[in-house]
């Protein structure tokens, strides 16, 4: 049976007066790579970015209705936000390592979360980086500044960062828009590998991509959810006319 | 490029492609109609011709091929297009075969001449325009996507089908009373075999322009019903 990680239900989000999301009820499935898509400004990254309440970070947000996450209301008043932000990491369009070492940027989280066992965090260190498919390219110079890596190997440097605090839930806001097609397609592969162990929600302007890696796919427009279903159903034959013409470039 | 150039680019070659596969399918009518009209009426000038012309139809199967393999290539299509192309490949695949059977009627009208009243006996006539009017209704279903045409076809083809095994069966009774007919008799049943694999492809061609409308795959559905 196919658990559901997370489910949000009649879901509103607010910047101040304007309504940014919708009623969005949805159900994510655990273990799957969820795309959500939709022109820019129609609310995916906003829902993307209020599963781990990011969001709380903007003080004109306003959030109504229920977001579960293993039937938790993450909005409830005595959640933990660090260890929710634990529990679903995030990985974001611009790859953005500290400027520290490979090393120590992939031991940042578990130190801040008071592991300072040396054999521990290199055992971590190793085991998120090949999880990333990254420690072939790094393991001789686990030392040197992350700001030396390309574009690419940042990035997965980025995602093995968020694989070290043990997360359940991956976001991914638009992760190879800025790569070249080859980092792209390693970021692909990667993704297709992490959906093994991890929940992986993912929003990208990529119609292909979202249809190559995805197994359930979200259109959204205006902040309302027009269509959810599996990726080969909204490829092949979607309900709404709107995802038609969206997926099908024919928009507007 | 912007988005709606590229938009554009789609949108052309999808009315290409449209407009070949409709130029296949009239093409494919005028030769199916040409071989039965050269059976019934034995034009052996005209059974000429649809030979010859199976080279028309040859090359424009090969470019709605190439078309459909670019527009794969470079477009990606989805969704409806999608349904669209991979439906046009079919398609073209069972209009190419119709017009090889128009072309293998057409190659056994010769020995026939002869025996004119010995085809008529059986129906072939009557069951060789059948198919032509069958095929009439696939030409305007490609034309038009209208449904309705395709439950139409789905029905004819089952009693064209039927009627050819009834001949089979008169003919073979024949055959087995005098064996002088064998010869004659053996060409009929190839040409009532070919009518009816006729029929067989224009069940197909329904079937794809279901799907492309739809999205439902309704083949190998035994059918005695409307889909």
């Amino acid at each position: 049976m196919i658990l559901q990680k997370i489910r949000t239900e009649n879901m509103y989000l607010y910047y101040g007066n304007k309504m940014a999301l919708n009623n969005v009820s949805i159900s994510i499935p655990e273990k799957q790579v969820t795309a959500l898509i939709g022109p820019s400004g129609c609310g995916k990254s906003t829902f993307l970015r209020s599963l781990n309440r990011m969001n709380d970070l903007i003080d004109s947000v306003k959030i109504e209705g229920n977001i579960f996450v293993d039937d938790i209301n993450i909005y409830d008043k005595n959640i933990d936000v660090v260890n929710l932000r634990k529990k679903v990491g995030m990985v974001f369009q611009k790859s953005n390592p500290f400027a520290k070492s490979i090393f120590d940027n992939v031991a940042y989280g578990p130190r801040i979360n008071g592991n300072n066992n040396k054999s521990e965090l290199k055992e971590i260190v190793e085991k998120s980086l090949r999880d990333a498919a990254i420690w072939d390219e790094v393991k001789d110079r686990l030392h040197d500044s992350a700001m030396g890596l390309s574009g690419g190997q940042q990035q997965r440097l980025c995602i093995a960062r968020t694989l070290a605090v043990d997360p359940e839930i991956i976001l991914m806001d638009e992760p190879a828009s800025a790569l070249d097609p080859i980092s792209t397609s390693k970021i692909e592969e990667l993704i297709f590998q992490l959906k093994e162990n991890f929940t992986i929600v993912i929003v990208t302007h990529n119609m292909q991509q979202a249809a190559r890696i995805s197994d359930n796919t979200a259109f959204f427009y205006l902040g309302e959810l027009i269509e959810y279903n599996k990726t080969k159903k909204i490829y092949t034959n979607p309900d709404k006319k709107q995802t038609e013409d969206y997926i099908s470039g024919r928009f507007g | 490029m912007s988005e709606m150039e590229k938009l554009r680019i789609f949108d052309n070659e999808l009315k290409k492609l449209n407009e070949r596969v409709i130029n296949m399918s009239h093409l494919v009518e005028e030769q199916v109609s040409n071989a039965i009209l050269a059976l019934n009426t034995c034009d052996m000038k005209l059974a000429k011709q649809v030979i010859e012309n199976d080279n028309m139809v040859d090359k424009l199967d090969i470019k709605i091929d190439k078309l459909c393999q670019n527009i794969f290539a470079l477009q990606q299509p989805v969704a409806t297009d999608l349904r669209y192309i991979i439906s046009s490949l079919k398609i073209n695949n069972d209009l190419e075969r119709i017009g090889d059977h128009a072309v293998n009627i057409a190659k056994r009208i010769e020995p026939f001449c002869n025996y004119m009243s010995f085809s008529k006996k059986f129906g072939i006539d009557e069951l060789a325009n059948t198919a032509v009017s069958l095929y009439k209704d696939v030409d305007q279903l490609i034309k038009t996507h209208q449904l309705v045409l395709a439950n139409d076809i789905f029905h004819n083809a089952l009693i064209i089908k039927d009627n050819c095994h009834k001949a089979s069966e008169k003919i073979i009774e024949e055959m087995m009373h005098q064996s002088e007919v064998i010869v004659v008799a053996t060409n009929l049943m190839i040409i009532i075999n070919l009518i009816e694999r006729i029929a067989s492809y224009s069940t197909n061609v329904a079937e794809a322009i279901i799907f492309v409308v739809e999205g439902k795959i309704v083949k190998h559905q035994k059918r005695n019903e409307e889909h």
